[in-house]
């Protein structure tokens, strides 16, 4: 059940992460309202892909037994994926817009 | 027993009302985004096209905040259902997998690529792209729709030894005479919240007499997409899915109905009263003779099966918030087809843009869509009950016999406390949306 609650924080963590990385480097942001929508896509998308080598709700609860160590992982991927998210949606914006500047 | 089973339904009522807050916008949304970029590709109009983008940030950020508040239901079959998921997954499994795969990745993939994509694009394929994004909204709305249709009347399945329910014939989940109906209905519901929403938005420009240009055409769309919607939810959708509802569950008919005895010559419709589930009757009520059974099956004088004809346990375990849902339901869409009729009326005249006490009402009117989808699906929901897949397995026989209702509870709170961190989030960044305006930035 705590597991559930995880989940939702994990984003939050991608939202928090996102808005920071896009506060202190410019050329990546896209403003706080694409920040946010960025960090909630690049958490859930990192957690989804590699939580089950490990960290993802499920085994942070493991049956009832909380695991603190694996709970910080989860929140540091959740974070890095906010912020990679921004990395790539930045790119993948320039990429498309670079045709149009040449 | 009886404690887990009411804390784990009051949690996923919770969770999954606010879910639905933004998907019925999204859907809806998805329709008019795409007639707003069909009307630029005929006319050539920027503010068009404008318009198109400004409800695709907003579509963004609806559809950002459903995907978040969906996450925890797909955890909640596992925890809280786990029985309902061990024994009927073989089905409901199908259609949850199709929702992701096709409709929320073709949503997601091509909602990116219309944020950023216009300029490379060209406007066909931009206009492509948004058509994409409508047809993955209303996919994952008839994906949804077709689990439920199968939890309400169940059809192309088999019950194994162990218990279990595995599918015998895949096509007969998505021709389920549930299907169709529920799926228009909840479709044109959807219209009807993004309509309002539009119209609200359009109604807030011209009061404050800021993108005045702009509020006007969403003004004028929202009103027009809402009559249309809000006539089409009652008749022909509604209607249809009421005579499902009689026909395939008349238990429920009779408890959303008010219905307690059976009338010998044709059932009256209520329009007003309360349930006295003491003395087995309406209070104060007011009602129409004969109108239900005309509206039902087109005859003044059939008879319709009250709640007397049935057992205790055939009946939905919550009357009275049953028949309020209904209720509440039918009076706000007959009150929306009232407004969005005068509106409609006053814009054919060229009066609408200069009322202001008819602007401010449908300003306000904007939770009241969002409040008849819920109830909407309140009485689907509290109808079916006492069961999970109707007239075959209990709710008591779904919930996981592990978890406690402490447990439940102390999660639900949680949730609570996190929704509504996420609900202001949401407010902040669409009402920054919203005073940002549609007209593009100049550099």
């Amino acid at each position: 059940m705590t597991g559930t609650l995880i989940s939702l924080i994990s984003i939050l963590i991608g939202i928090i992460s996102a808005n920071l990385f896009g506060y202190f480097n410019k050329k990546y942001t896209f403003g706080f309202k694409g920040n946010t929508l960025i960090g909630v896509f690049g958490s859930v998308l990192l957690i989804k892909s590699f939580g089950r080598l490990g960290f993802d709700p499920w085994s942070i609860m493991n049956n009832g037994d909380f695991d603190g160590l694996r709970l910080l992982i989860n929140i540091v991927v959740s974070a890095l994926g906010g912020l990679l998210g921004l990395v790539f949606a930045k790119w993948i914006y320039l990429k498309m817009n670079k045709k149009l500047e040449n | 027993m009886e404690d887990m089973i009411f804390y784990d339904r009051l949690q996923f009522a919770f969770t999954i009302t606010f879910h639905y807050i933004f998907p019925q916008l999204t859907m809806g949304l998805s329709l008019m985004i795409v007639y707003f970029k069909w009307k630029y590709l005929r006319t050539k109009i920027d503010k068009f096209n404008n318009a198109a983008k400004f409800f695709m940030k907003i579509f963004a950020i609806n559809f950002t905040m459903g995907v978040v508040t969906g996450i925890p239901m797909e955890f909640q079959f596992g925890t809280n259902w786990a029985k309902f998921s061990e024994l009927t997954g073989g089905i409901i499994g199908q259609t949850l997998a199709m929702e992701g795969m096709f409709s929320f990745f073709l949503e997601s993939s091509f909602l990116a690529l219309f944020i950023f994509g216009e300029k490379l694009m060209g406007q066909k394929l931009h206009f492509l792209t948004g058509f994409l994004v409508f047809l993955g909204s209303w996919a994952s709305g008839w994906f949804i729709l077709a689990t439920n249709a199968w939890m309400q009347h169940p059809v192309g399945y088999e019950i194994l030894d162990n218990g279990k329910f595995v599918l015998e014939n895949f096509s007969a989940l998505f021709t389920n005479p549930w299907l169709l109906p529920a799926f228009l209905h909840n479709q044109m519901a959807s219209v009807v919240t993004s309509a309002f929403v539009m119209a609200s938005i359009g109604a807030f420009y011209i009061l404050r007499n800021k993108h005045s240009e702009y509020g006007k055409l969403f003004l004028k769309t929202g009103v027009v997409f809402g009559l249309i919607s809000s006539v089409l939810v009652a008749f022909p959708t509604g209607d249809w899915n009421a005579k499902n509802v009689a026909k395939y569950q008349p238990g429920t008919f009779a408890a959303m109905e008010g219905i307690f005895e059976t009338e010998e010559a044709g059932a009256e419709i209520v329009l007003i009263g309360q349930p006295n589930m003491v003395a087995k009757k309406l209070d104060n009520k007011i009602a129409v003779p004969n109108i239900l059974s005309f509206l039902t099956y087109q005859e003044w004088d059939k008879q319709i099966p009250g709640m007397d004809q049935f057992e205790d346990d055939e009946l939905p375990d919550n009357i009275p918030a049953l028949y309020y849902s209904y209720h509440i339901m039918v009076g706000l869409g007959t009150i929306f087809i009232g407004v969005m009729a005068l509106a409609l009326f006053l814009l054919w005249r060229k009066k609408l843009y200069n009322i202001k006490p008819l602007l401010w009402t449908i300003m306000f009117l904007v939770p009241f869509p969002y409040i008849a989808n819920i109830t909407g699906w309140y009485t689907a929901e509290l109808g079916r009950q006492p069961y999970l897949v109707y007239g075959l397995l209990r709710t008591s026989d779904g919930i996981s016999p592990t978890v406690s209702s402490g447990n439940t509870l102390f999660t639900l709170l949680g949730f609570v406390a996190l929704y509504m961190l996420l609900g202001l989030l949401f407010l902040v960044l669409v009402g920054k949306t919203i005073n940002e305006g549609p007209t593009p930035k100049t550099h």
